[in-house]
């Protein structure tokens, strides 16, 4: 198998002859997000558990964040890549940032946000074991986060700003991400929504509502270790070369300034001469598009010719 | 049946695996056109490198092990063999014995004892003595009542139930919904733990027949065995064993992964397998015994558990059942002083140390590549006392000599943690980055034992799969062990004489 530099391999040849007897959605079978086939972690049944002491019952389908919800036992949990709305599950639980650690006395430590709500489990999110894990993976995030907040559009209305004020952090364990010449250029290149990938956490947030809800199967999760990152099912390089329609969930579901709406991108910044949130970074990438006329990328206009379900463009 | 026809023909085993696959093939080909009476049978490699190309010349119940032999010695040895003679003198054993369980008294052959081991290097890799498959298909009841008494645990990382109860995991995938997958996991990349390729090469037929008899029992209707890319030959005789066994309607497919440590954790095997084109752990619970390859309840068996099963069910009475960790594990033994990869099966009350032919090394990582580092050997090879002990589970045992430092290897097990993670969940993605990084503080004059003790105690209690969990052992028994040595650093000297100033 080759594999290129973003550490994506081509197709592995898939089992033969076994039957897969799970449903497709027509639309999303020849999308590539590049995430794994998570099993449904939900209850399979109502059960009954002790959080902090008090007896919760929470229904099928439940994880323990749900019990936790129901007492107000959450609010010392941080659960950054949590998408906690009630008009969809086709958005998580990710399960990525594990800053929603709790000590169980059946499984020790376990996401809340993704385990199972069992009968009879006792909980407790004041563990000493609990509040470390929370503490060290809300810093990890913070590490690889450029913490740029006062150039950052999101400044204010961002998740993972909120997580760090209520968990009372002053100094991040392990710094921030502040190495200028390790920063990825942002894409300016869509005059909708901008990419500051220095900003990305890797909920998946963006990749599930692009494929899941949205089914347009434009980003997807890309390489792997260090360099695991968005990028585009298209391999394009920039998101004008993508397949994106404008449609904007993305921006709306991100929990950080990664994505944002390009009318935004300065709204929360402070204003001193000087700081901006283009050269917080210093390196764009795109700017010679000169706009386009409609929302959907022009690749998207081509999409519909070589896109056929088996791939023979027509030549003329 | 090759074991059995060996006590009348006179028979000369050349033992062939992809290690030393060029000579060994020579070497099989010079006895194959010097041989005129003697049958000359090609087997799998006999897990001890240092001897390779081994050759066995048997006659009348009498067996001479020949290692590192040349085409032209394996030409005199048929034509010796062809008089009616064995070559005893410049033999490395001589054994009585046309079994082969028992290959030799002294060197790598000799060590620990040979259950699942004892027809590698003997059998044609094809070859089937006696089936458990087509027993458990008779009795399913008989093969899951066993191996629940016995308390049989997973053995390898890329078990679905390693150190667990095997029968729980069977027990579950029988109660769950959806026709019930058996998978054999052989994709293992780490260069230290060469047990499931040995037995790949080596036993094929043993290794499907036992994943047969899984079936059997769980009453599955598939079975995949899931190899490495690059174990060429490991395919090709599993594929051989696939026509040779009888799958009484089970069908069998046989495919391969990525060469990445990472497609040997079971579930990203699951992904490989659906074709994924990008391996990330899945979450769980559930786990695949639950909901696994396509979604069916799925057994995931590495060969090594599978050769476990049936040297449990040919010997029961072997086995010590009220023991926490019954049977054996096979340990590859490599690294500084060690010939060549040997790869041994030691009884789980048995001290590592036996596996060891010299005890002249600073320290051995155990539990391959995330394994813990140790000055001694003196502990059981069972899960729990392993476990105990801070060391991995995974049968790898690599020695180092006075001239490895203990924190630059620390720091190389980190880095790998930190590049081939899977990029998924936070704590090893971004634990393993900062796990360098207060290592390599280190040089600069900062050693911060607690600092590093709770990152490394957060990246193995929250990571999603074994990776993460596994990945900071290194780190923390280095700083168990060689705490002071580690300090040395932060005072700008090494020891070991092996840091320098660019490190």
């Amino acid at each position: 198998m080759s594999t290129d530099h973003t550490g994506r391999s081509e197709s592995l040849p898939s089992v033969p002859s076994i039957d897969d007897p799970r449903p497709h959605p027509p639309l999303t079978e020849h999308f590539n997000t590049g995430t794994a086939t998570d099993p449904d972690v939900g209850a399979r049944e109502t059960s009954s558990l002790t959080v902090d002491g008090e007896e919760v019952n929470v229904g099928e389908e439940a994880t323990i964040i749900d019990a936790l919800e129901e007492v107000g036992a959450d609010e010392d949990l941080s659960a950054l890549c949590y998408y906690d709305r009630e008009d969809t599950d086709r958005i998580g639980p990710r399960s990525e940032c594990r800053t929603c650690m709790v000590e169980t006395d059946e499984h020790g430590l376990v996401p809340s946000c993704s385990h199972p709500a069992e009968d009879g489990m006792t909980v407790r999110t004041n563990s000493t074991e609990a509040e470390e894990a929370r503490s060290v993976n809300l810093d990890l995030v913070l590490s690889d986060h450029n913490l740029r907040c006062t150039t950052c559009g999101k400044n204010g209305r961002c998740e993972l700003q909120d997580a760090a004020i209520e968990a009372d952090v002053e100094v991040p364990r392990y710094g921030v991400f502040d190495n200028r010449d390790e920063y990825e250029p942002i894409d300016e290149s869509s005059p909708f929504i901008q990419i500051d990938r220095n900003k990305c956490i890797l909920c998946n947030r963006c990749v599930e509502a692009c494929n899941d809800v949205q089914v347009e199967g434009v980003l997807r999760i890309e390489g792997s270790g260090p360099d695991t990152r968005i990028g585009f099912q298209n391999g394009a390089d920039e998101m004008m070369d993508s397949t994106c329609v404008s449609c904007g969930h993305c921006a709306t579901v991100c929990p950080t300034g990664s994505l944002v709406e390009q009318d935004y991108t300065d709204a929360a910044t402070i204003p001193l001469p000087g700081f901006t949130q283009e050269n917080s970074i210093g390196k764009t990438i795109g700017e010679d598009y000169d706009g386009q006329p409609n929302p959907a990328t022009p690749m998207k206009g081509n999409q519909t010719y070589e896109d056929d379900a088996l791939g023979e463009a027509d030549d003329d | 049946m090759v074991g059995t026809e060996a006590a009348t023909t006179p028979a000369i085993r050349v033992a062939v695996g992809s290690a030393e696959y060029d000579r060994a093939a020579a070497v099989l080909e010079a006895a194959r056109e010097a041989a005129t009476d003697v049958r000359v049978v090609e087997t799998g490699p006999t897990g001890a490198a240092a001897l390779a190309p081994v050759v066995l010349a048997t006659a009348d119940d009498r067996t001479t092990v020949h290692a590192n032999v040349s085409p032209d010695r394996a030409r005199e040895l048929v034509e010796t063999l062809d008089d009616g003679e064995l070559a005893t003198d410049d033999a490395h054993a001589v054994v009585e014995s046309d079994e082969g369980v028992s290959m030799a008294e002294t060197g790598p052959l000799a060590i620990g004892q040979r259950r699942a081991l004892a027809r590698c290097g003997w059998a044609a890799p094809a070859a089937l003595d006696e089936s458990l498959a087509e027993r458990t298909r008779d009795e399913p009841d008989d093969l899951r009542e066993a191996v629940a008494g016995a308390g049989l645990l997973g053995r390898g990382r890329g078990d679905g139930h390693t150190d667990e109860s095997i029968a729980e995991g069977w027990a579950t995938a029988r109660e769950s919904d959806g026709e019930t997958v058996v998978v054999v996991n052989g994709n293992e990349s780490d260069p230290a733990v060469d047990g499931d390729r040995l037995l790949l090469e080596s036993r094929p037929a043993e290794v499907l027949d036992g994943a047969l008899a899984v079936a059997a029992a769980v009453e599955a209707t598939d079975v995949v065995v899931y190899l490495n890319e690059d174990d060429e030959l490991a395919a090709q005789r599993v594929r051989e064993a696939v026509e040779s066994v009888d799958a009484d309607g089970t069908g069998i497919d046989v495919v391969a992964g990525p060469d990445r440590y990472i497609a040997g954790e079971m579930t990203m095997a699951l992904e490989a397998m659906e074709g994924a084109d990008r391996l990330e752990a899945r979450l769980r619970p559930p786990g695949p015994s639950e909901v696994g390859l396509y979604g069916r309840p799925t057994v995931v068996h590495t060969p090594r558990t599978l050769a476990q099963i049936r040297a449990f069910a040919a010997a029961p009475d072997e086995f010590e059942t009220s023991a926490a960790d019954p049977g054996s594990r096979l340990l590859t033994v490599t690294g500084d002083g060690v010939a060549g990869p040997t790869t041994v099966e030691l009884a789980t009350d048995t001290a590592l140390a036996e596996a060891v032919a010299s005890s002249e090394y600073k320290m051995a990582c155990v539990g391959g590549r995330f394994g813990g580092i140790t000055r001694s050997l003196d502990v059981p090879a069972s899960a729990p006392a392993l476990t105990g002990a801070r060391l991995g589970t995974e049968g790898g045992i690599e020695l180092f000599d006075g001239a490895t430092c203990a924190l630059e290897f620390a720091g190389s097990r980190a880095k790998f943690a930190r590049e081939k993670n899977c990029g998924r969940c936070v704590p090893c993605r971004e634990g393993s980055k900062q796990l360098v990084d207060l290592l390599r503080d280190v040089y600069e004059g900062q050693f911060q034992p607690s600092e590093l003790r709770e990152l490394s105690r957060v990246v193995a209690e929250s990571s999603t799969c074994e990776f993460g969990q596994a990945a900071p052992r290194p780190v923390t028994t280095a700083i168990d062990t060689f705490e002071r040595e580690i300090a040395a650093h932060a005072e700008g000297r090494c020891p070991s004489g092996v840091c320098t100033e660019t490190n």
